[in-house]
């Protein structure tokens, strides 16, 4: 008898599930403030939808947990049980546990642990029932030593790319007490092995109390360079289930038991989009279009003279709107609404201010903006760094913001907006601001700068960028890992973007992302420059004005400043910047183009402008090597290749070439 | 601070005193020559350095000799040696010494 694999429609099962999982999340923290009947009820359909598909789907430990879950918000479902937060606070958990359920699902292990055992009989004794215990995890309590299990992989590549495992081993040594397995099953024969190639691979525990994020930083050089999974050992960690009744009488939020930080494991090997049927439908529409415009034109080859020149003129014109659009239609296919990265916060808020002690309130506005999936996926660490930081060091606890005469509860804001061709996200909050005096002191300290005199509220803003750079007096779990707030400006500037703060103190900071669109194509002004094609971004352009000989200021050191509206802004030469063949033109036979990049605004001094046109990015990096001042490349009408400005990038070298 | 030497006739290799995945060639060659010996005798005791190439390189010949029914012998393991298979998790297959006897 011939049976169906339905290891098929696992990927749909795991895609359905997540956005059930996060429906129920969203509509659990709904019901922590007061919410009404109908949350309880989806709530209680997507459990029962992952119930019904894990036991379709052949995984019966996940059916076996969800249907405790679902037990307890049948209670809820019928008014036999009121809501409360401690149901909301173990339902949250029993979130988190399926996600790590699904996540040891999709790489093929055991889906239930200790953990997961140990909240499946929680929930059950709050439902009135006792569970015979799993004899399947063993638990040591004996062994109250926590610890990871770490199964590691290297690439073949891995040694002759310097990355010896030896030294990591040694690495996580310190870490803990480690014990090693070395898997030989896949080394050659002494003929056949090639000593440079790593064929051996290791399964490691290591005890002690160490956390995830410690393990996974020894092998943060080598990521890209080997298969590496990390799990808690079982008998680490372990939530004994607690004796019946007690559980049953809502124990109000144990901080103690704080939800384990949700095992959100990427996974996911093959990325995919979904897209909504009317864009699929859009699409097919507009390239019906093109061929109705495409066979119009065709008709010119057979007859064509002067006299339906026009027409011809009007296809052409046609076919270039309707490329246009649907290339607005493809790129749309990417375009994803910010709200499932906003989505991971309420959870996230909830969880640090409890642990805090602080009361947020977080509003999240403008979920629909819609970005470049890409971007999407790279924003989302460092959205999650600043929202940390504005609850860490922002918001004041309850008694320092009455004493500072503010409400209780303080408001993080995130939004996203368009503006300009670009999609800005800010995150705001009516905290403390930052402290001009603790920043000075600590840049002092460190040496960034040499005195603080003269320094505009921005300038000390912008030290907080700096390298290592961390005021919190103490260092929390949350901030202070070592990653600041540079990783988080390199990651915006890696997609195109910039960031700027404004703050007040006393009354709260506001941190800006400005992130283009997308990153495959730009709108750019091409220009000549000692006769090789640029391309200036348009969206970093402010104005082109031709400047006369006495708007221009010659500085000691050799700099040239002109005088833009109502301040001097600094003139940069492209053909001294990039080499340029050519005569050096006098200022008055060229165009100045200002610009506004990384925060500061300076004129870009080129030959011509020859025009406006959409460059399509190639990576220059990819096929050559990251050239300075240069963001990418691109193919113009000609074939011939012109590059593109990373006008941030020169902002940046011009300031450090004027500090220096 | 010698290359790798193998004398056919015994089937003894020295290991050198910088064992690491850039020098392996020359050792691997010496472990291939050894095993047309009847036995092998490896001499770790002048390793200084070691990395997990030539640990590698160590086990898969150790398992190769294992497979012909040969019979291989430690003349000598420095301490760099041992810690090294030992946190790799390759002492036991590679047989070494527990203690370095002189």
């Amino acid at each position: 008898m011939s049976t169906v694999s339905l290891a098929q429609f696992h990927q749909t099962f795991f895609d359905e599930s997540h956005e059930g999982l996060d429906a129920m999340e969203t509509a659990l923290l709904a019901l922590d403030g007061g919410g009404d009947k109908e949350l309880v009820h989806g709530i209680f359909r997507a459990a029962h939808s992952i119930k019904g598909g894990a036991a379709t789907f052949g995984f019966p430990d996940m059916a076996a947990f969800t249907h405790e879950a679902e037990s307890l918000l049948d209670e809820l479902r019928d008014g036999r049980r009121a809501v409360d937060a401690g149901i909301v606070e173990v339902l949250l958990r029993s979130v988190d546990c399926l996600r790590g359920m699904f996540a040891r699902a999709q790489s093929g292990q055991p889906l239930a642990d200790a953990d997961s055992e140990a909240l499946r009989h929680e929930l059950a004794a709050m439902v009135g029932r006792t569970l015979a215990p799993a004899a399947a995890p063993a638990r040591r309590s004996d062994d109250a030593a926590t610890g990871w299990s770490i199964a590691f992989r290297p690439h073949r590549g891995m040694l002759a790319g310097g990355n010896d495992a030896l030294r990591l081993l040694r690495e996580l040594g310190e870490l803990g007490e480690l014990k090693a397995e070395a898997e030989l099953d896949r080394l050659p024969g002494l003929a056949a092995l090639d000593p440079s190639e790593c064929h051996l691979g290791w399964r490691l525990e290591l005890r002690g109390d160490v956390t995830r994020a410690a393990v996974q930083s020894v092998f943060d050089w080598v990521e890209d360079e080997c298969d590496l999974t990390i799990e808690a050992l079982p008998g680490a960690q372990v939530h004994h289930a607690p004796v019946v009744a007690e559980a049953a009488a809502a124990v109000p939020a144990p901080a103690a038991a704080a939800p384990k930080a949700a095992v959100r494991e990427a996974a996911a090997t093959e990325s995919s989009v979904r897209v909504g049927i009317d864009k699929i439908d859009s699409l097919i529409n507009l390239v019906g279009e093109l061929v109705i415009t495409q066979s119009m034109l065709d008709t010119f080859r057979e007859d064509f003279d002067a006299s339906r020149l026009e027409m011809l003129q009007q296809g052409l014109a046609q076919l270039a709107r309707h490329t246009r659009t649907l290339q607005e239609s493809v790129m749309g296919i990417r375009m994803l609404p910010i709200g499932s990265v906003f989505n991971r916060f309420p959870r996230m808020v909830r969880d640090l201010s409890q642990k805090l002690g602080k009361q947020v309130k977080l509003d999240l506005v403008g979920e629909q903006t819609e970005l470049d999936k890409t971007v999407l996926e790279k924003i989302g660490d460092p959205l999650v760094h600043l929202v940390r930081n504005a609850i860490d060091h922002g918001l004041e606890t309850p008694d320092r913001r009455r004493a500072a005469g503010k409400g209780d509860t303080g408001t993080l804001r995130l939004e996203a907006s368009h503006r300009n061709g670009s999609i800005v996200v800010e995150i705001s909050d009516d905290g403390a601001g930052l402290n001009r005096e603790a920043i000075i002191a600590k840049a002092l300290q460190r040496g960034l700068i040499a005195s603080a005199e003269g320094l505009t509220d921005e300038a000390v803003a912008d030290l907080i960028f700096q390298p290592g750079f961390s005021t919190a007096a103490v260092t929390t779990d949350l901030s202070g890992r070592g990653v600041g707030m540079d990783v988080v400006r390199r990651n915006v500037v890696d997609l195109g973007g910039s960031i700027q703060i404004r703050s007040v103190a006393g009354k709260g900071s506001v941190f800006t992302i400005t992130l283009p669109l997308t990153l495959a194509i730009i709108d750019g002004l091409t220009a000549l420059v000692g006769g090789e094609h640029y391309i200036v971004p348009l969206a970093s352009i402010i104005e082109t004005v031709q400047l006369r000989s006495e708007h221009l200021r010659t500085v000691t050191g050799g700099g040239e400043l002109f005088h833009f509206r109502d301040g001097w802004l600094p003139v940069l030469r492209l053909q001294d910047a990039f080499a340029c063949h050519g005569t050096r033109r006098p200022i008055e036979q060229g165009l100045v183009v200002v610009v506004e990049g990384d925060g500061s605004r300076l004129g870009l001094f080129v030959d011509e402008l020859i025009g406006q046109q959409q460059a399509v990015v190639k990576s220059l990096e990819a096929n050559y090597r990251r050239v300075s001042g240069i963001s990418g490349a691109t193919i113009l009408a000609d074939g011939s290749v012109a590059l593109i400005v990373d006008v941030a990038g020169l902002s940046r070298q011009l300031s450090r070439r004027r500090a220096a | 601070m010698g290359k790798a030497k193998t004398d056919k006739a015994d089937g003894r290799v020295a290991l050198p005193a910088d064992c690491r995945i850039a020098d392996l060639a020359a050792v691997k060659a010496a472990l291939e020559a050894a095993l047309s010996a009847p036995a092998a005798e490896l001499d770790g005791a002048a390793v200084e350095r070691v990395d997990t190439a030539a640990l590698q390189l160590l086990a898969v010949f150790r398992r190769e000799a294992a497979a012909r029914g040969m019979a291989v012998r430690w003349a000598g393991a420095s301490d760099v040696l041992r810690d090294g298979a030992a946190r790799l998790g390759l002492a036991q297959t590679l047989e070494l010494p527990a203690a370095m006897p002189a």
